[in-house]
């Protein structure tokens, strides 16, 4: 027998010893760790009568201006800025709800603060601020701000009477609300007839309350009704009451397949009143019955990509020539300004902008399509998108490819860019820039 | 009389042998997770190859053999996010969006290796026929193909202990027999109530070589609720019936 065979007979089963016990220790206190990574504490489960959270965001944004297009002559006209324009954002979104029997008190406020070029701006918004009471399962009375969110549409909801306008370059974004009455009464049932629920709301505009909503002295008073009929969501919608003439809409929602969706809205709205102007700055005011619609579909193939696709019909929109009478005065305005410094027709201009020609896709006919990638090459968590919207009268369109990565816990990472492009005198092509590049990072607590 | 001791025996070789009823075995495996109406909280882990985790955590409830709704309460990007299954509609609302949006049974509101049915589970024998049992050692084998094509796989293959009628491991597969999971059912764990099923379930998936979600219940108990709370207006107060 060798030294070393010695050595493995003497020392062997000791050292087998050892290192079974140290194996045993450390699958133990593995065994120990898994058991503990595994369980829930009663402190992550229990209730609390109160809730405070919210998210903080930065937002930098670099934007490549158009100086040949007409909103940039409009805005800038008086100011060189260069070829290029930063702006830094930040926000703070605080919400808290209060819980004590069968009340309930939520608030969501908003806070943000810009520098651009304009200098600092700081603003806060209460986006909602609402006494919820449930009397029962079957009832909810709602009174204070509140949002709404009405319609099936995910880039657009033309039947949402009761809502700001999404932005449909950024539909996920919540928005301020409006001062509200509600109740929710829901009803359950046996058959192709599953849910009935009603909704009806008290909107009053008066003084300072709801004075963004339309004219106001007015009491407004609108409805839905939800039916979950053979397998498919219907609300049926109107609002009436005099702040804005009275509307009536109906949405659609049902799935096709385990992996297709389709949705679709129409809104019907009495005696719309459309202003605009003329390239000679001649104004006009026409009064019509608009009709709105839309139709979508949410798709997701095998390799986890969703589409997500809807063509919207604005009724209240624009025509292609109206949007080229708007652009073209507004061209002649800034040649008259340049040699003259006549800044009036420009601020002619600008006053029509507001809430009318400059409201997203003001004009008739737009395609909208998402696709977007789940977790592409193993990469969890990280969701590369690409939008279009393209407007169909004038074959203008933008893209913007998107990054997303919430992999860290809480924390969401989003890289997004838009290109822009179109002729001159176009919907698109007349944007004040011709691309934007954002990075977005926001922690929620 | 050896005429008749033959007919005897020859009788008694005619009767079939005791054979499994499939449907039964799975309705019972089915109770025998949970209640037929239940409330109970649920953490959902998803962990990477290098040991990274992401955790969630929820309040489910649940009625009859097609309701079932969820409510995230942490982490805080994900609070108050909600999950509404009625059959083979699903929605899903998220408090800053609003509205709930439908979505597909194969979509994953969570991402990783969960998809959005294996979140809202309903009861196996609701979605699934039994197609055959095999019984080996203390197992049963079900071959479970799914009754509709809205189901999220169309065909399981589920092994249940043979004494408890729980489930030990189930395989997801295609129509093709291509395998998309598996899940491992672990430690049976007494939740009261006279509810005793596995605490932690682990799934794995060839699709995602080295990852691993793992699903841990807590507080599972029968209860029953109204089937107004099933609704798409109700989806924004699940926390409240916590």
């Amino acid at each position: 027998m060798t030294r070393d065979g010695l050595w493995t007979m003497e020392i062997g089963p000791m050292v087998l010893v050892f290192l079974f016990s140290l194996l045993s220790t450390i699958f133990g206190v593995l065994s120990l760790a898994a058991a503990e990574e595994y369980t829930i504490d009663e402190s992550e489960i229990e209730k609390k009568p109160y809730h405070i959270g919210g998210y903080a965001e930065l937002r930098p944004t670099l934007f490549g201006l158009d100086r040949d297009a007409s909103l940039y002559k409009l805005r800038f006209y008086n100011r060189d800025e260069g070829a290029t324009l930063e702006e830094y954002n930040a926000a703070l979104q605080l919400e808290g709800s209060l819980e004590k029997g069968i009340a309930r008190l939520f608030v969501r406020t908003n806070s943000d603060y810009r520098n651009s070029y304009l200098g600092s701006h700081f603003n806060t918004t209460i986006y909602e601020g609402f006494l919820s009471i449930k009397p029962s399962s079957s009832l909810t009375i709602d009174i204070g701000k509140k949002t709404l969110k009405w319609g099936k549409g995910y880039a657009w909801n033309p039947a949402a009477f009761v809502d700001r306008p999404k932005d449909p370059e950024d539909p996920e974004q919540n928005l301020e609300g409006f001062i509200v009455a509600s109740a929710d009464y829901i009803k359950s049932f046996q058959g192709a007839l599953k849910t009935v629920s009603f909704t009806p709301v008290l909107v009053p505009a008066y003084g300072d309350v709801n004075d963004d909503f339309g004219e106001t002295g007015h009491m407004n008073f609108a409805a839905k009704l939800y039916l979950l009929l053979y397998d498919t969501d219907i609300d049926f919608i109107f609002l009436t009451g005099g702040s804005r003439t009275s509307r009536y809409g109906m949405d659609i929602s049902r799935n096709i397949t385990t992996n297709f969706e389709i949705h679709g809205e129409f809104a019907y709205i009495n005696n719309f009143k459309k202003s605009f102007i003329d390239s000679n700055g001649n104004n006009f005011e026409t009064r019509y019955d608009a009709k709105s619609g839309l139709i979508g579909m949410r798709y997701l193939t095998e390799r986890d990509t969703t589409y997500i696709l809807e063509y919207y019909r604005n009724g209240t929109g624009f025509s292609a020539g109206e949007m080229r009478d708007y652009f073209s005065f507004i061209n002649i305005a800034y040649d008259t300004y340049v040699p003259t410094g006549s800044d009036a027709s420009l601020k002619k201009a600008a006053n029509i902008t507001a809430g009318n020609y400059g409201r997203p896709n003001a004009m008739r006919d737009y395609l909208y399509l998402r696709i977007s990638q789940k977790e592409p090459f193993d990469i969890l968590y990280f969701t590369p998108s690409l939008t279009g919207i393209l407007n169909m009268s004038d074959k203008s369109f933008s893209l913007s490819p998107e990054f997303m990565y919430a992999g860290i816990t809480n924390l969401e990472l989003r890289l997004k860019a838009s290109f822009i492009f179109g002729d001159r005198l176009s919907d698109y092509g007349e944007k004040q820039n011709d691309s934007r590049v954002e990075f977005r990072a926001r922690y929620y607590f | 009389m050896t005429k008749a001791f033959i007919a005897m025996v020859a009788l008694l070789f005619a009767i079939p042998s005791f054979a499994v009823d499939g449907t039964a075995l799975l309705r019972q495996v089915d109770r025998n997770l949970n209640p037929e109406s239940y409330e109970s909280y649920r953490k959902l882990i998803n962990v990477e190859p290098d040991g990274r985790k992401k955790e969630y955590t929820l309040f489910t409830i649940k009625k009859g053999v097609d309701k079932v709704a969820s409510v995230f309460l942490a982490p805080a990007s994900e609070k108050g996010r909600s999950t509404l299954r009625l059959g083979d509609n699903m929605w899903f609302y998220i408090p800053n969006v609003g509205k709930p949006i439908r979505i597909t049974s194969l979509q994953s509101v969570v991402g990783g290796v969960f998809n959005n049915a294996d979140i809202l589970q309903l009861d196996y024998a609701a979605e699934y026929n039994v197609e055959k049992v095999e019984e080996s050692g203390n197992e049963y084998l079900l071959y479970l193909k799914a009754k509709t094509k809205t189901v999220a796989y169309d065909r399981l293959k589920l092994w249940a202990d043979r004494t408890k009628k729980l489930p030990t491991k189930i395989e997801c597969l295609t129509e093709a027999n291509m395998l998309i999971k598996t899940i491992y059912f672990k430690d049976v764990k007494d939740f009261g109530g006279g509810i005793a099923r596995p605490s932690v379930i682990e799934t794995d998936s060839p699709l995602y070589k080295g990852y691993k979600s793992v699903i841990v219940f807590a507080k599972l108990k029968s209860k029953n609720f109204k089937d107004e709370v099933f609704t798409l207006t109700f989806m924004p107060n699940i926390e409240s019936l916590r």
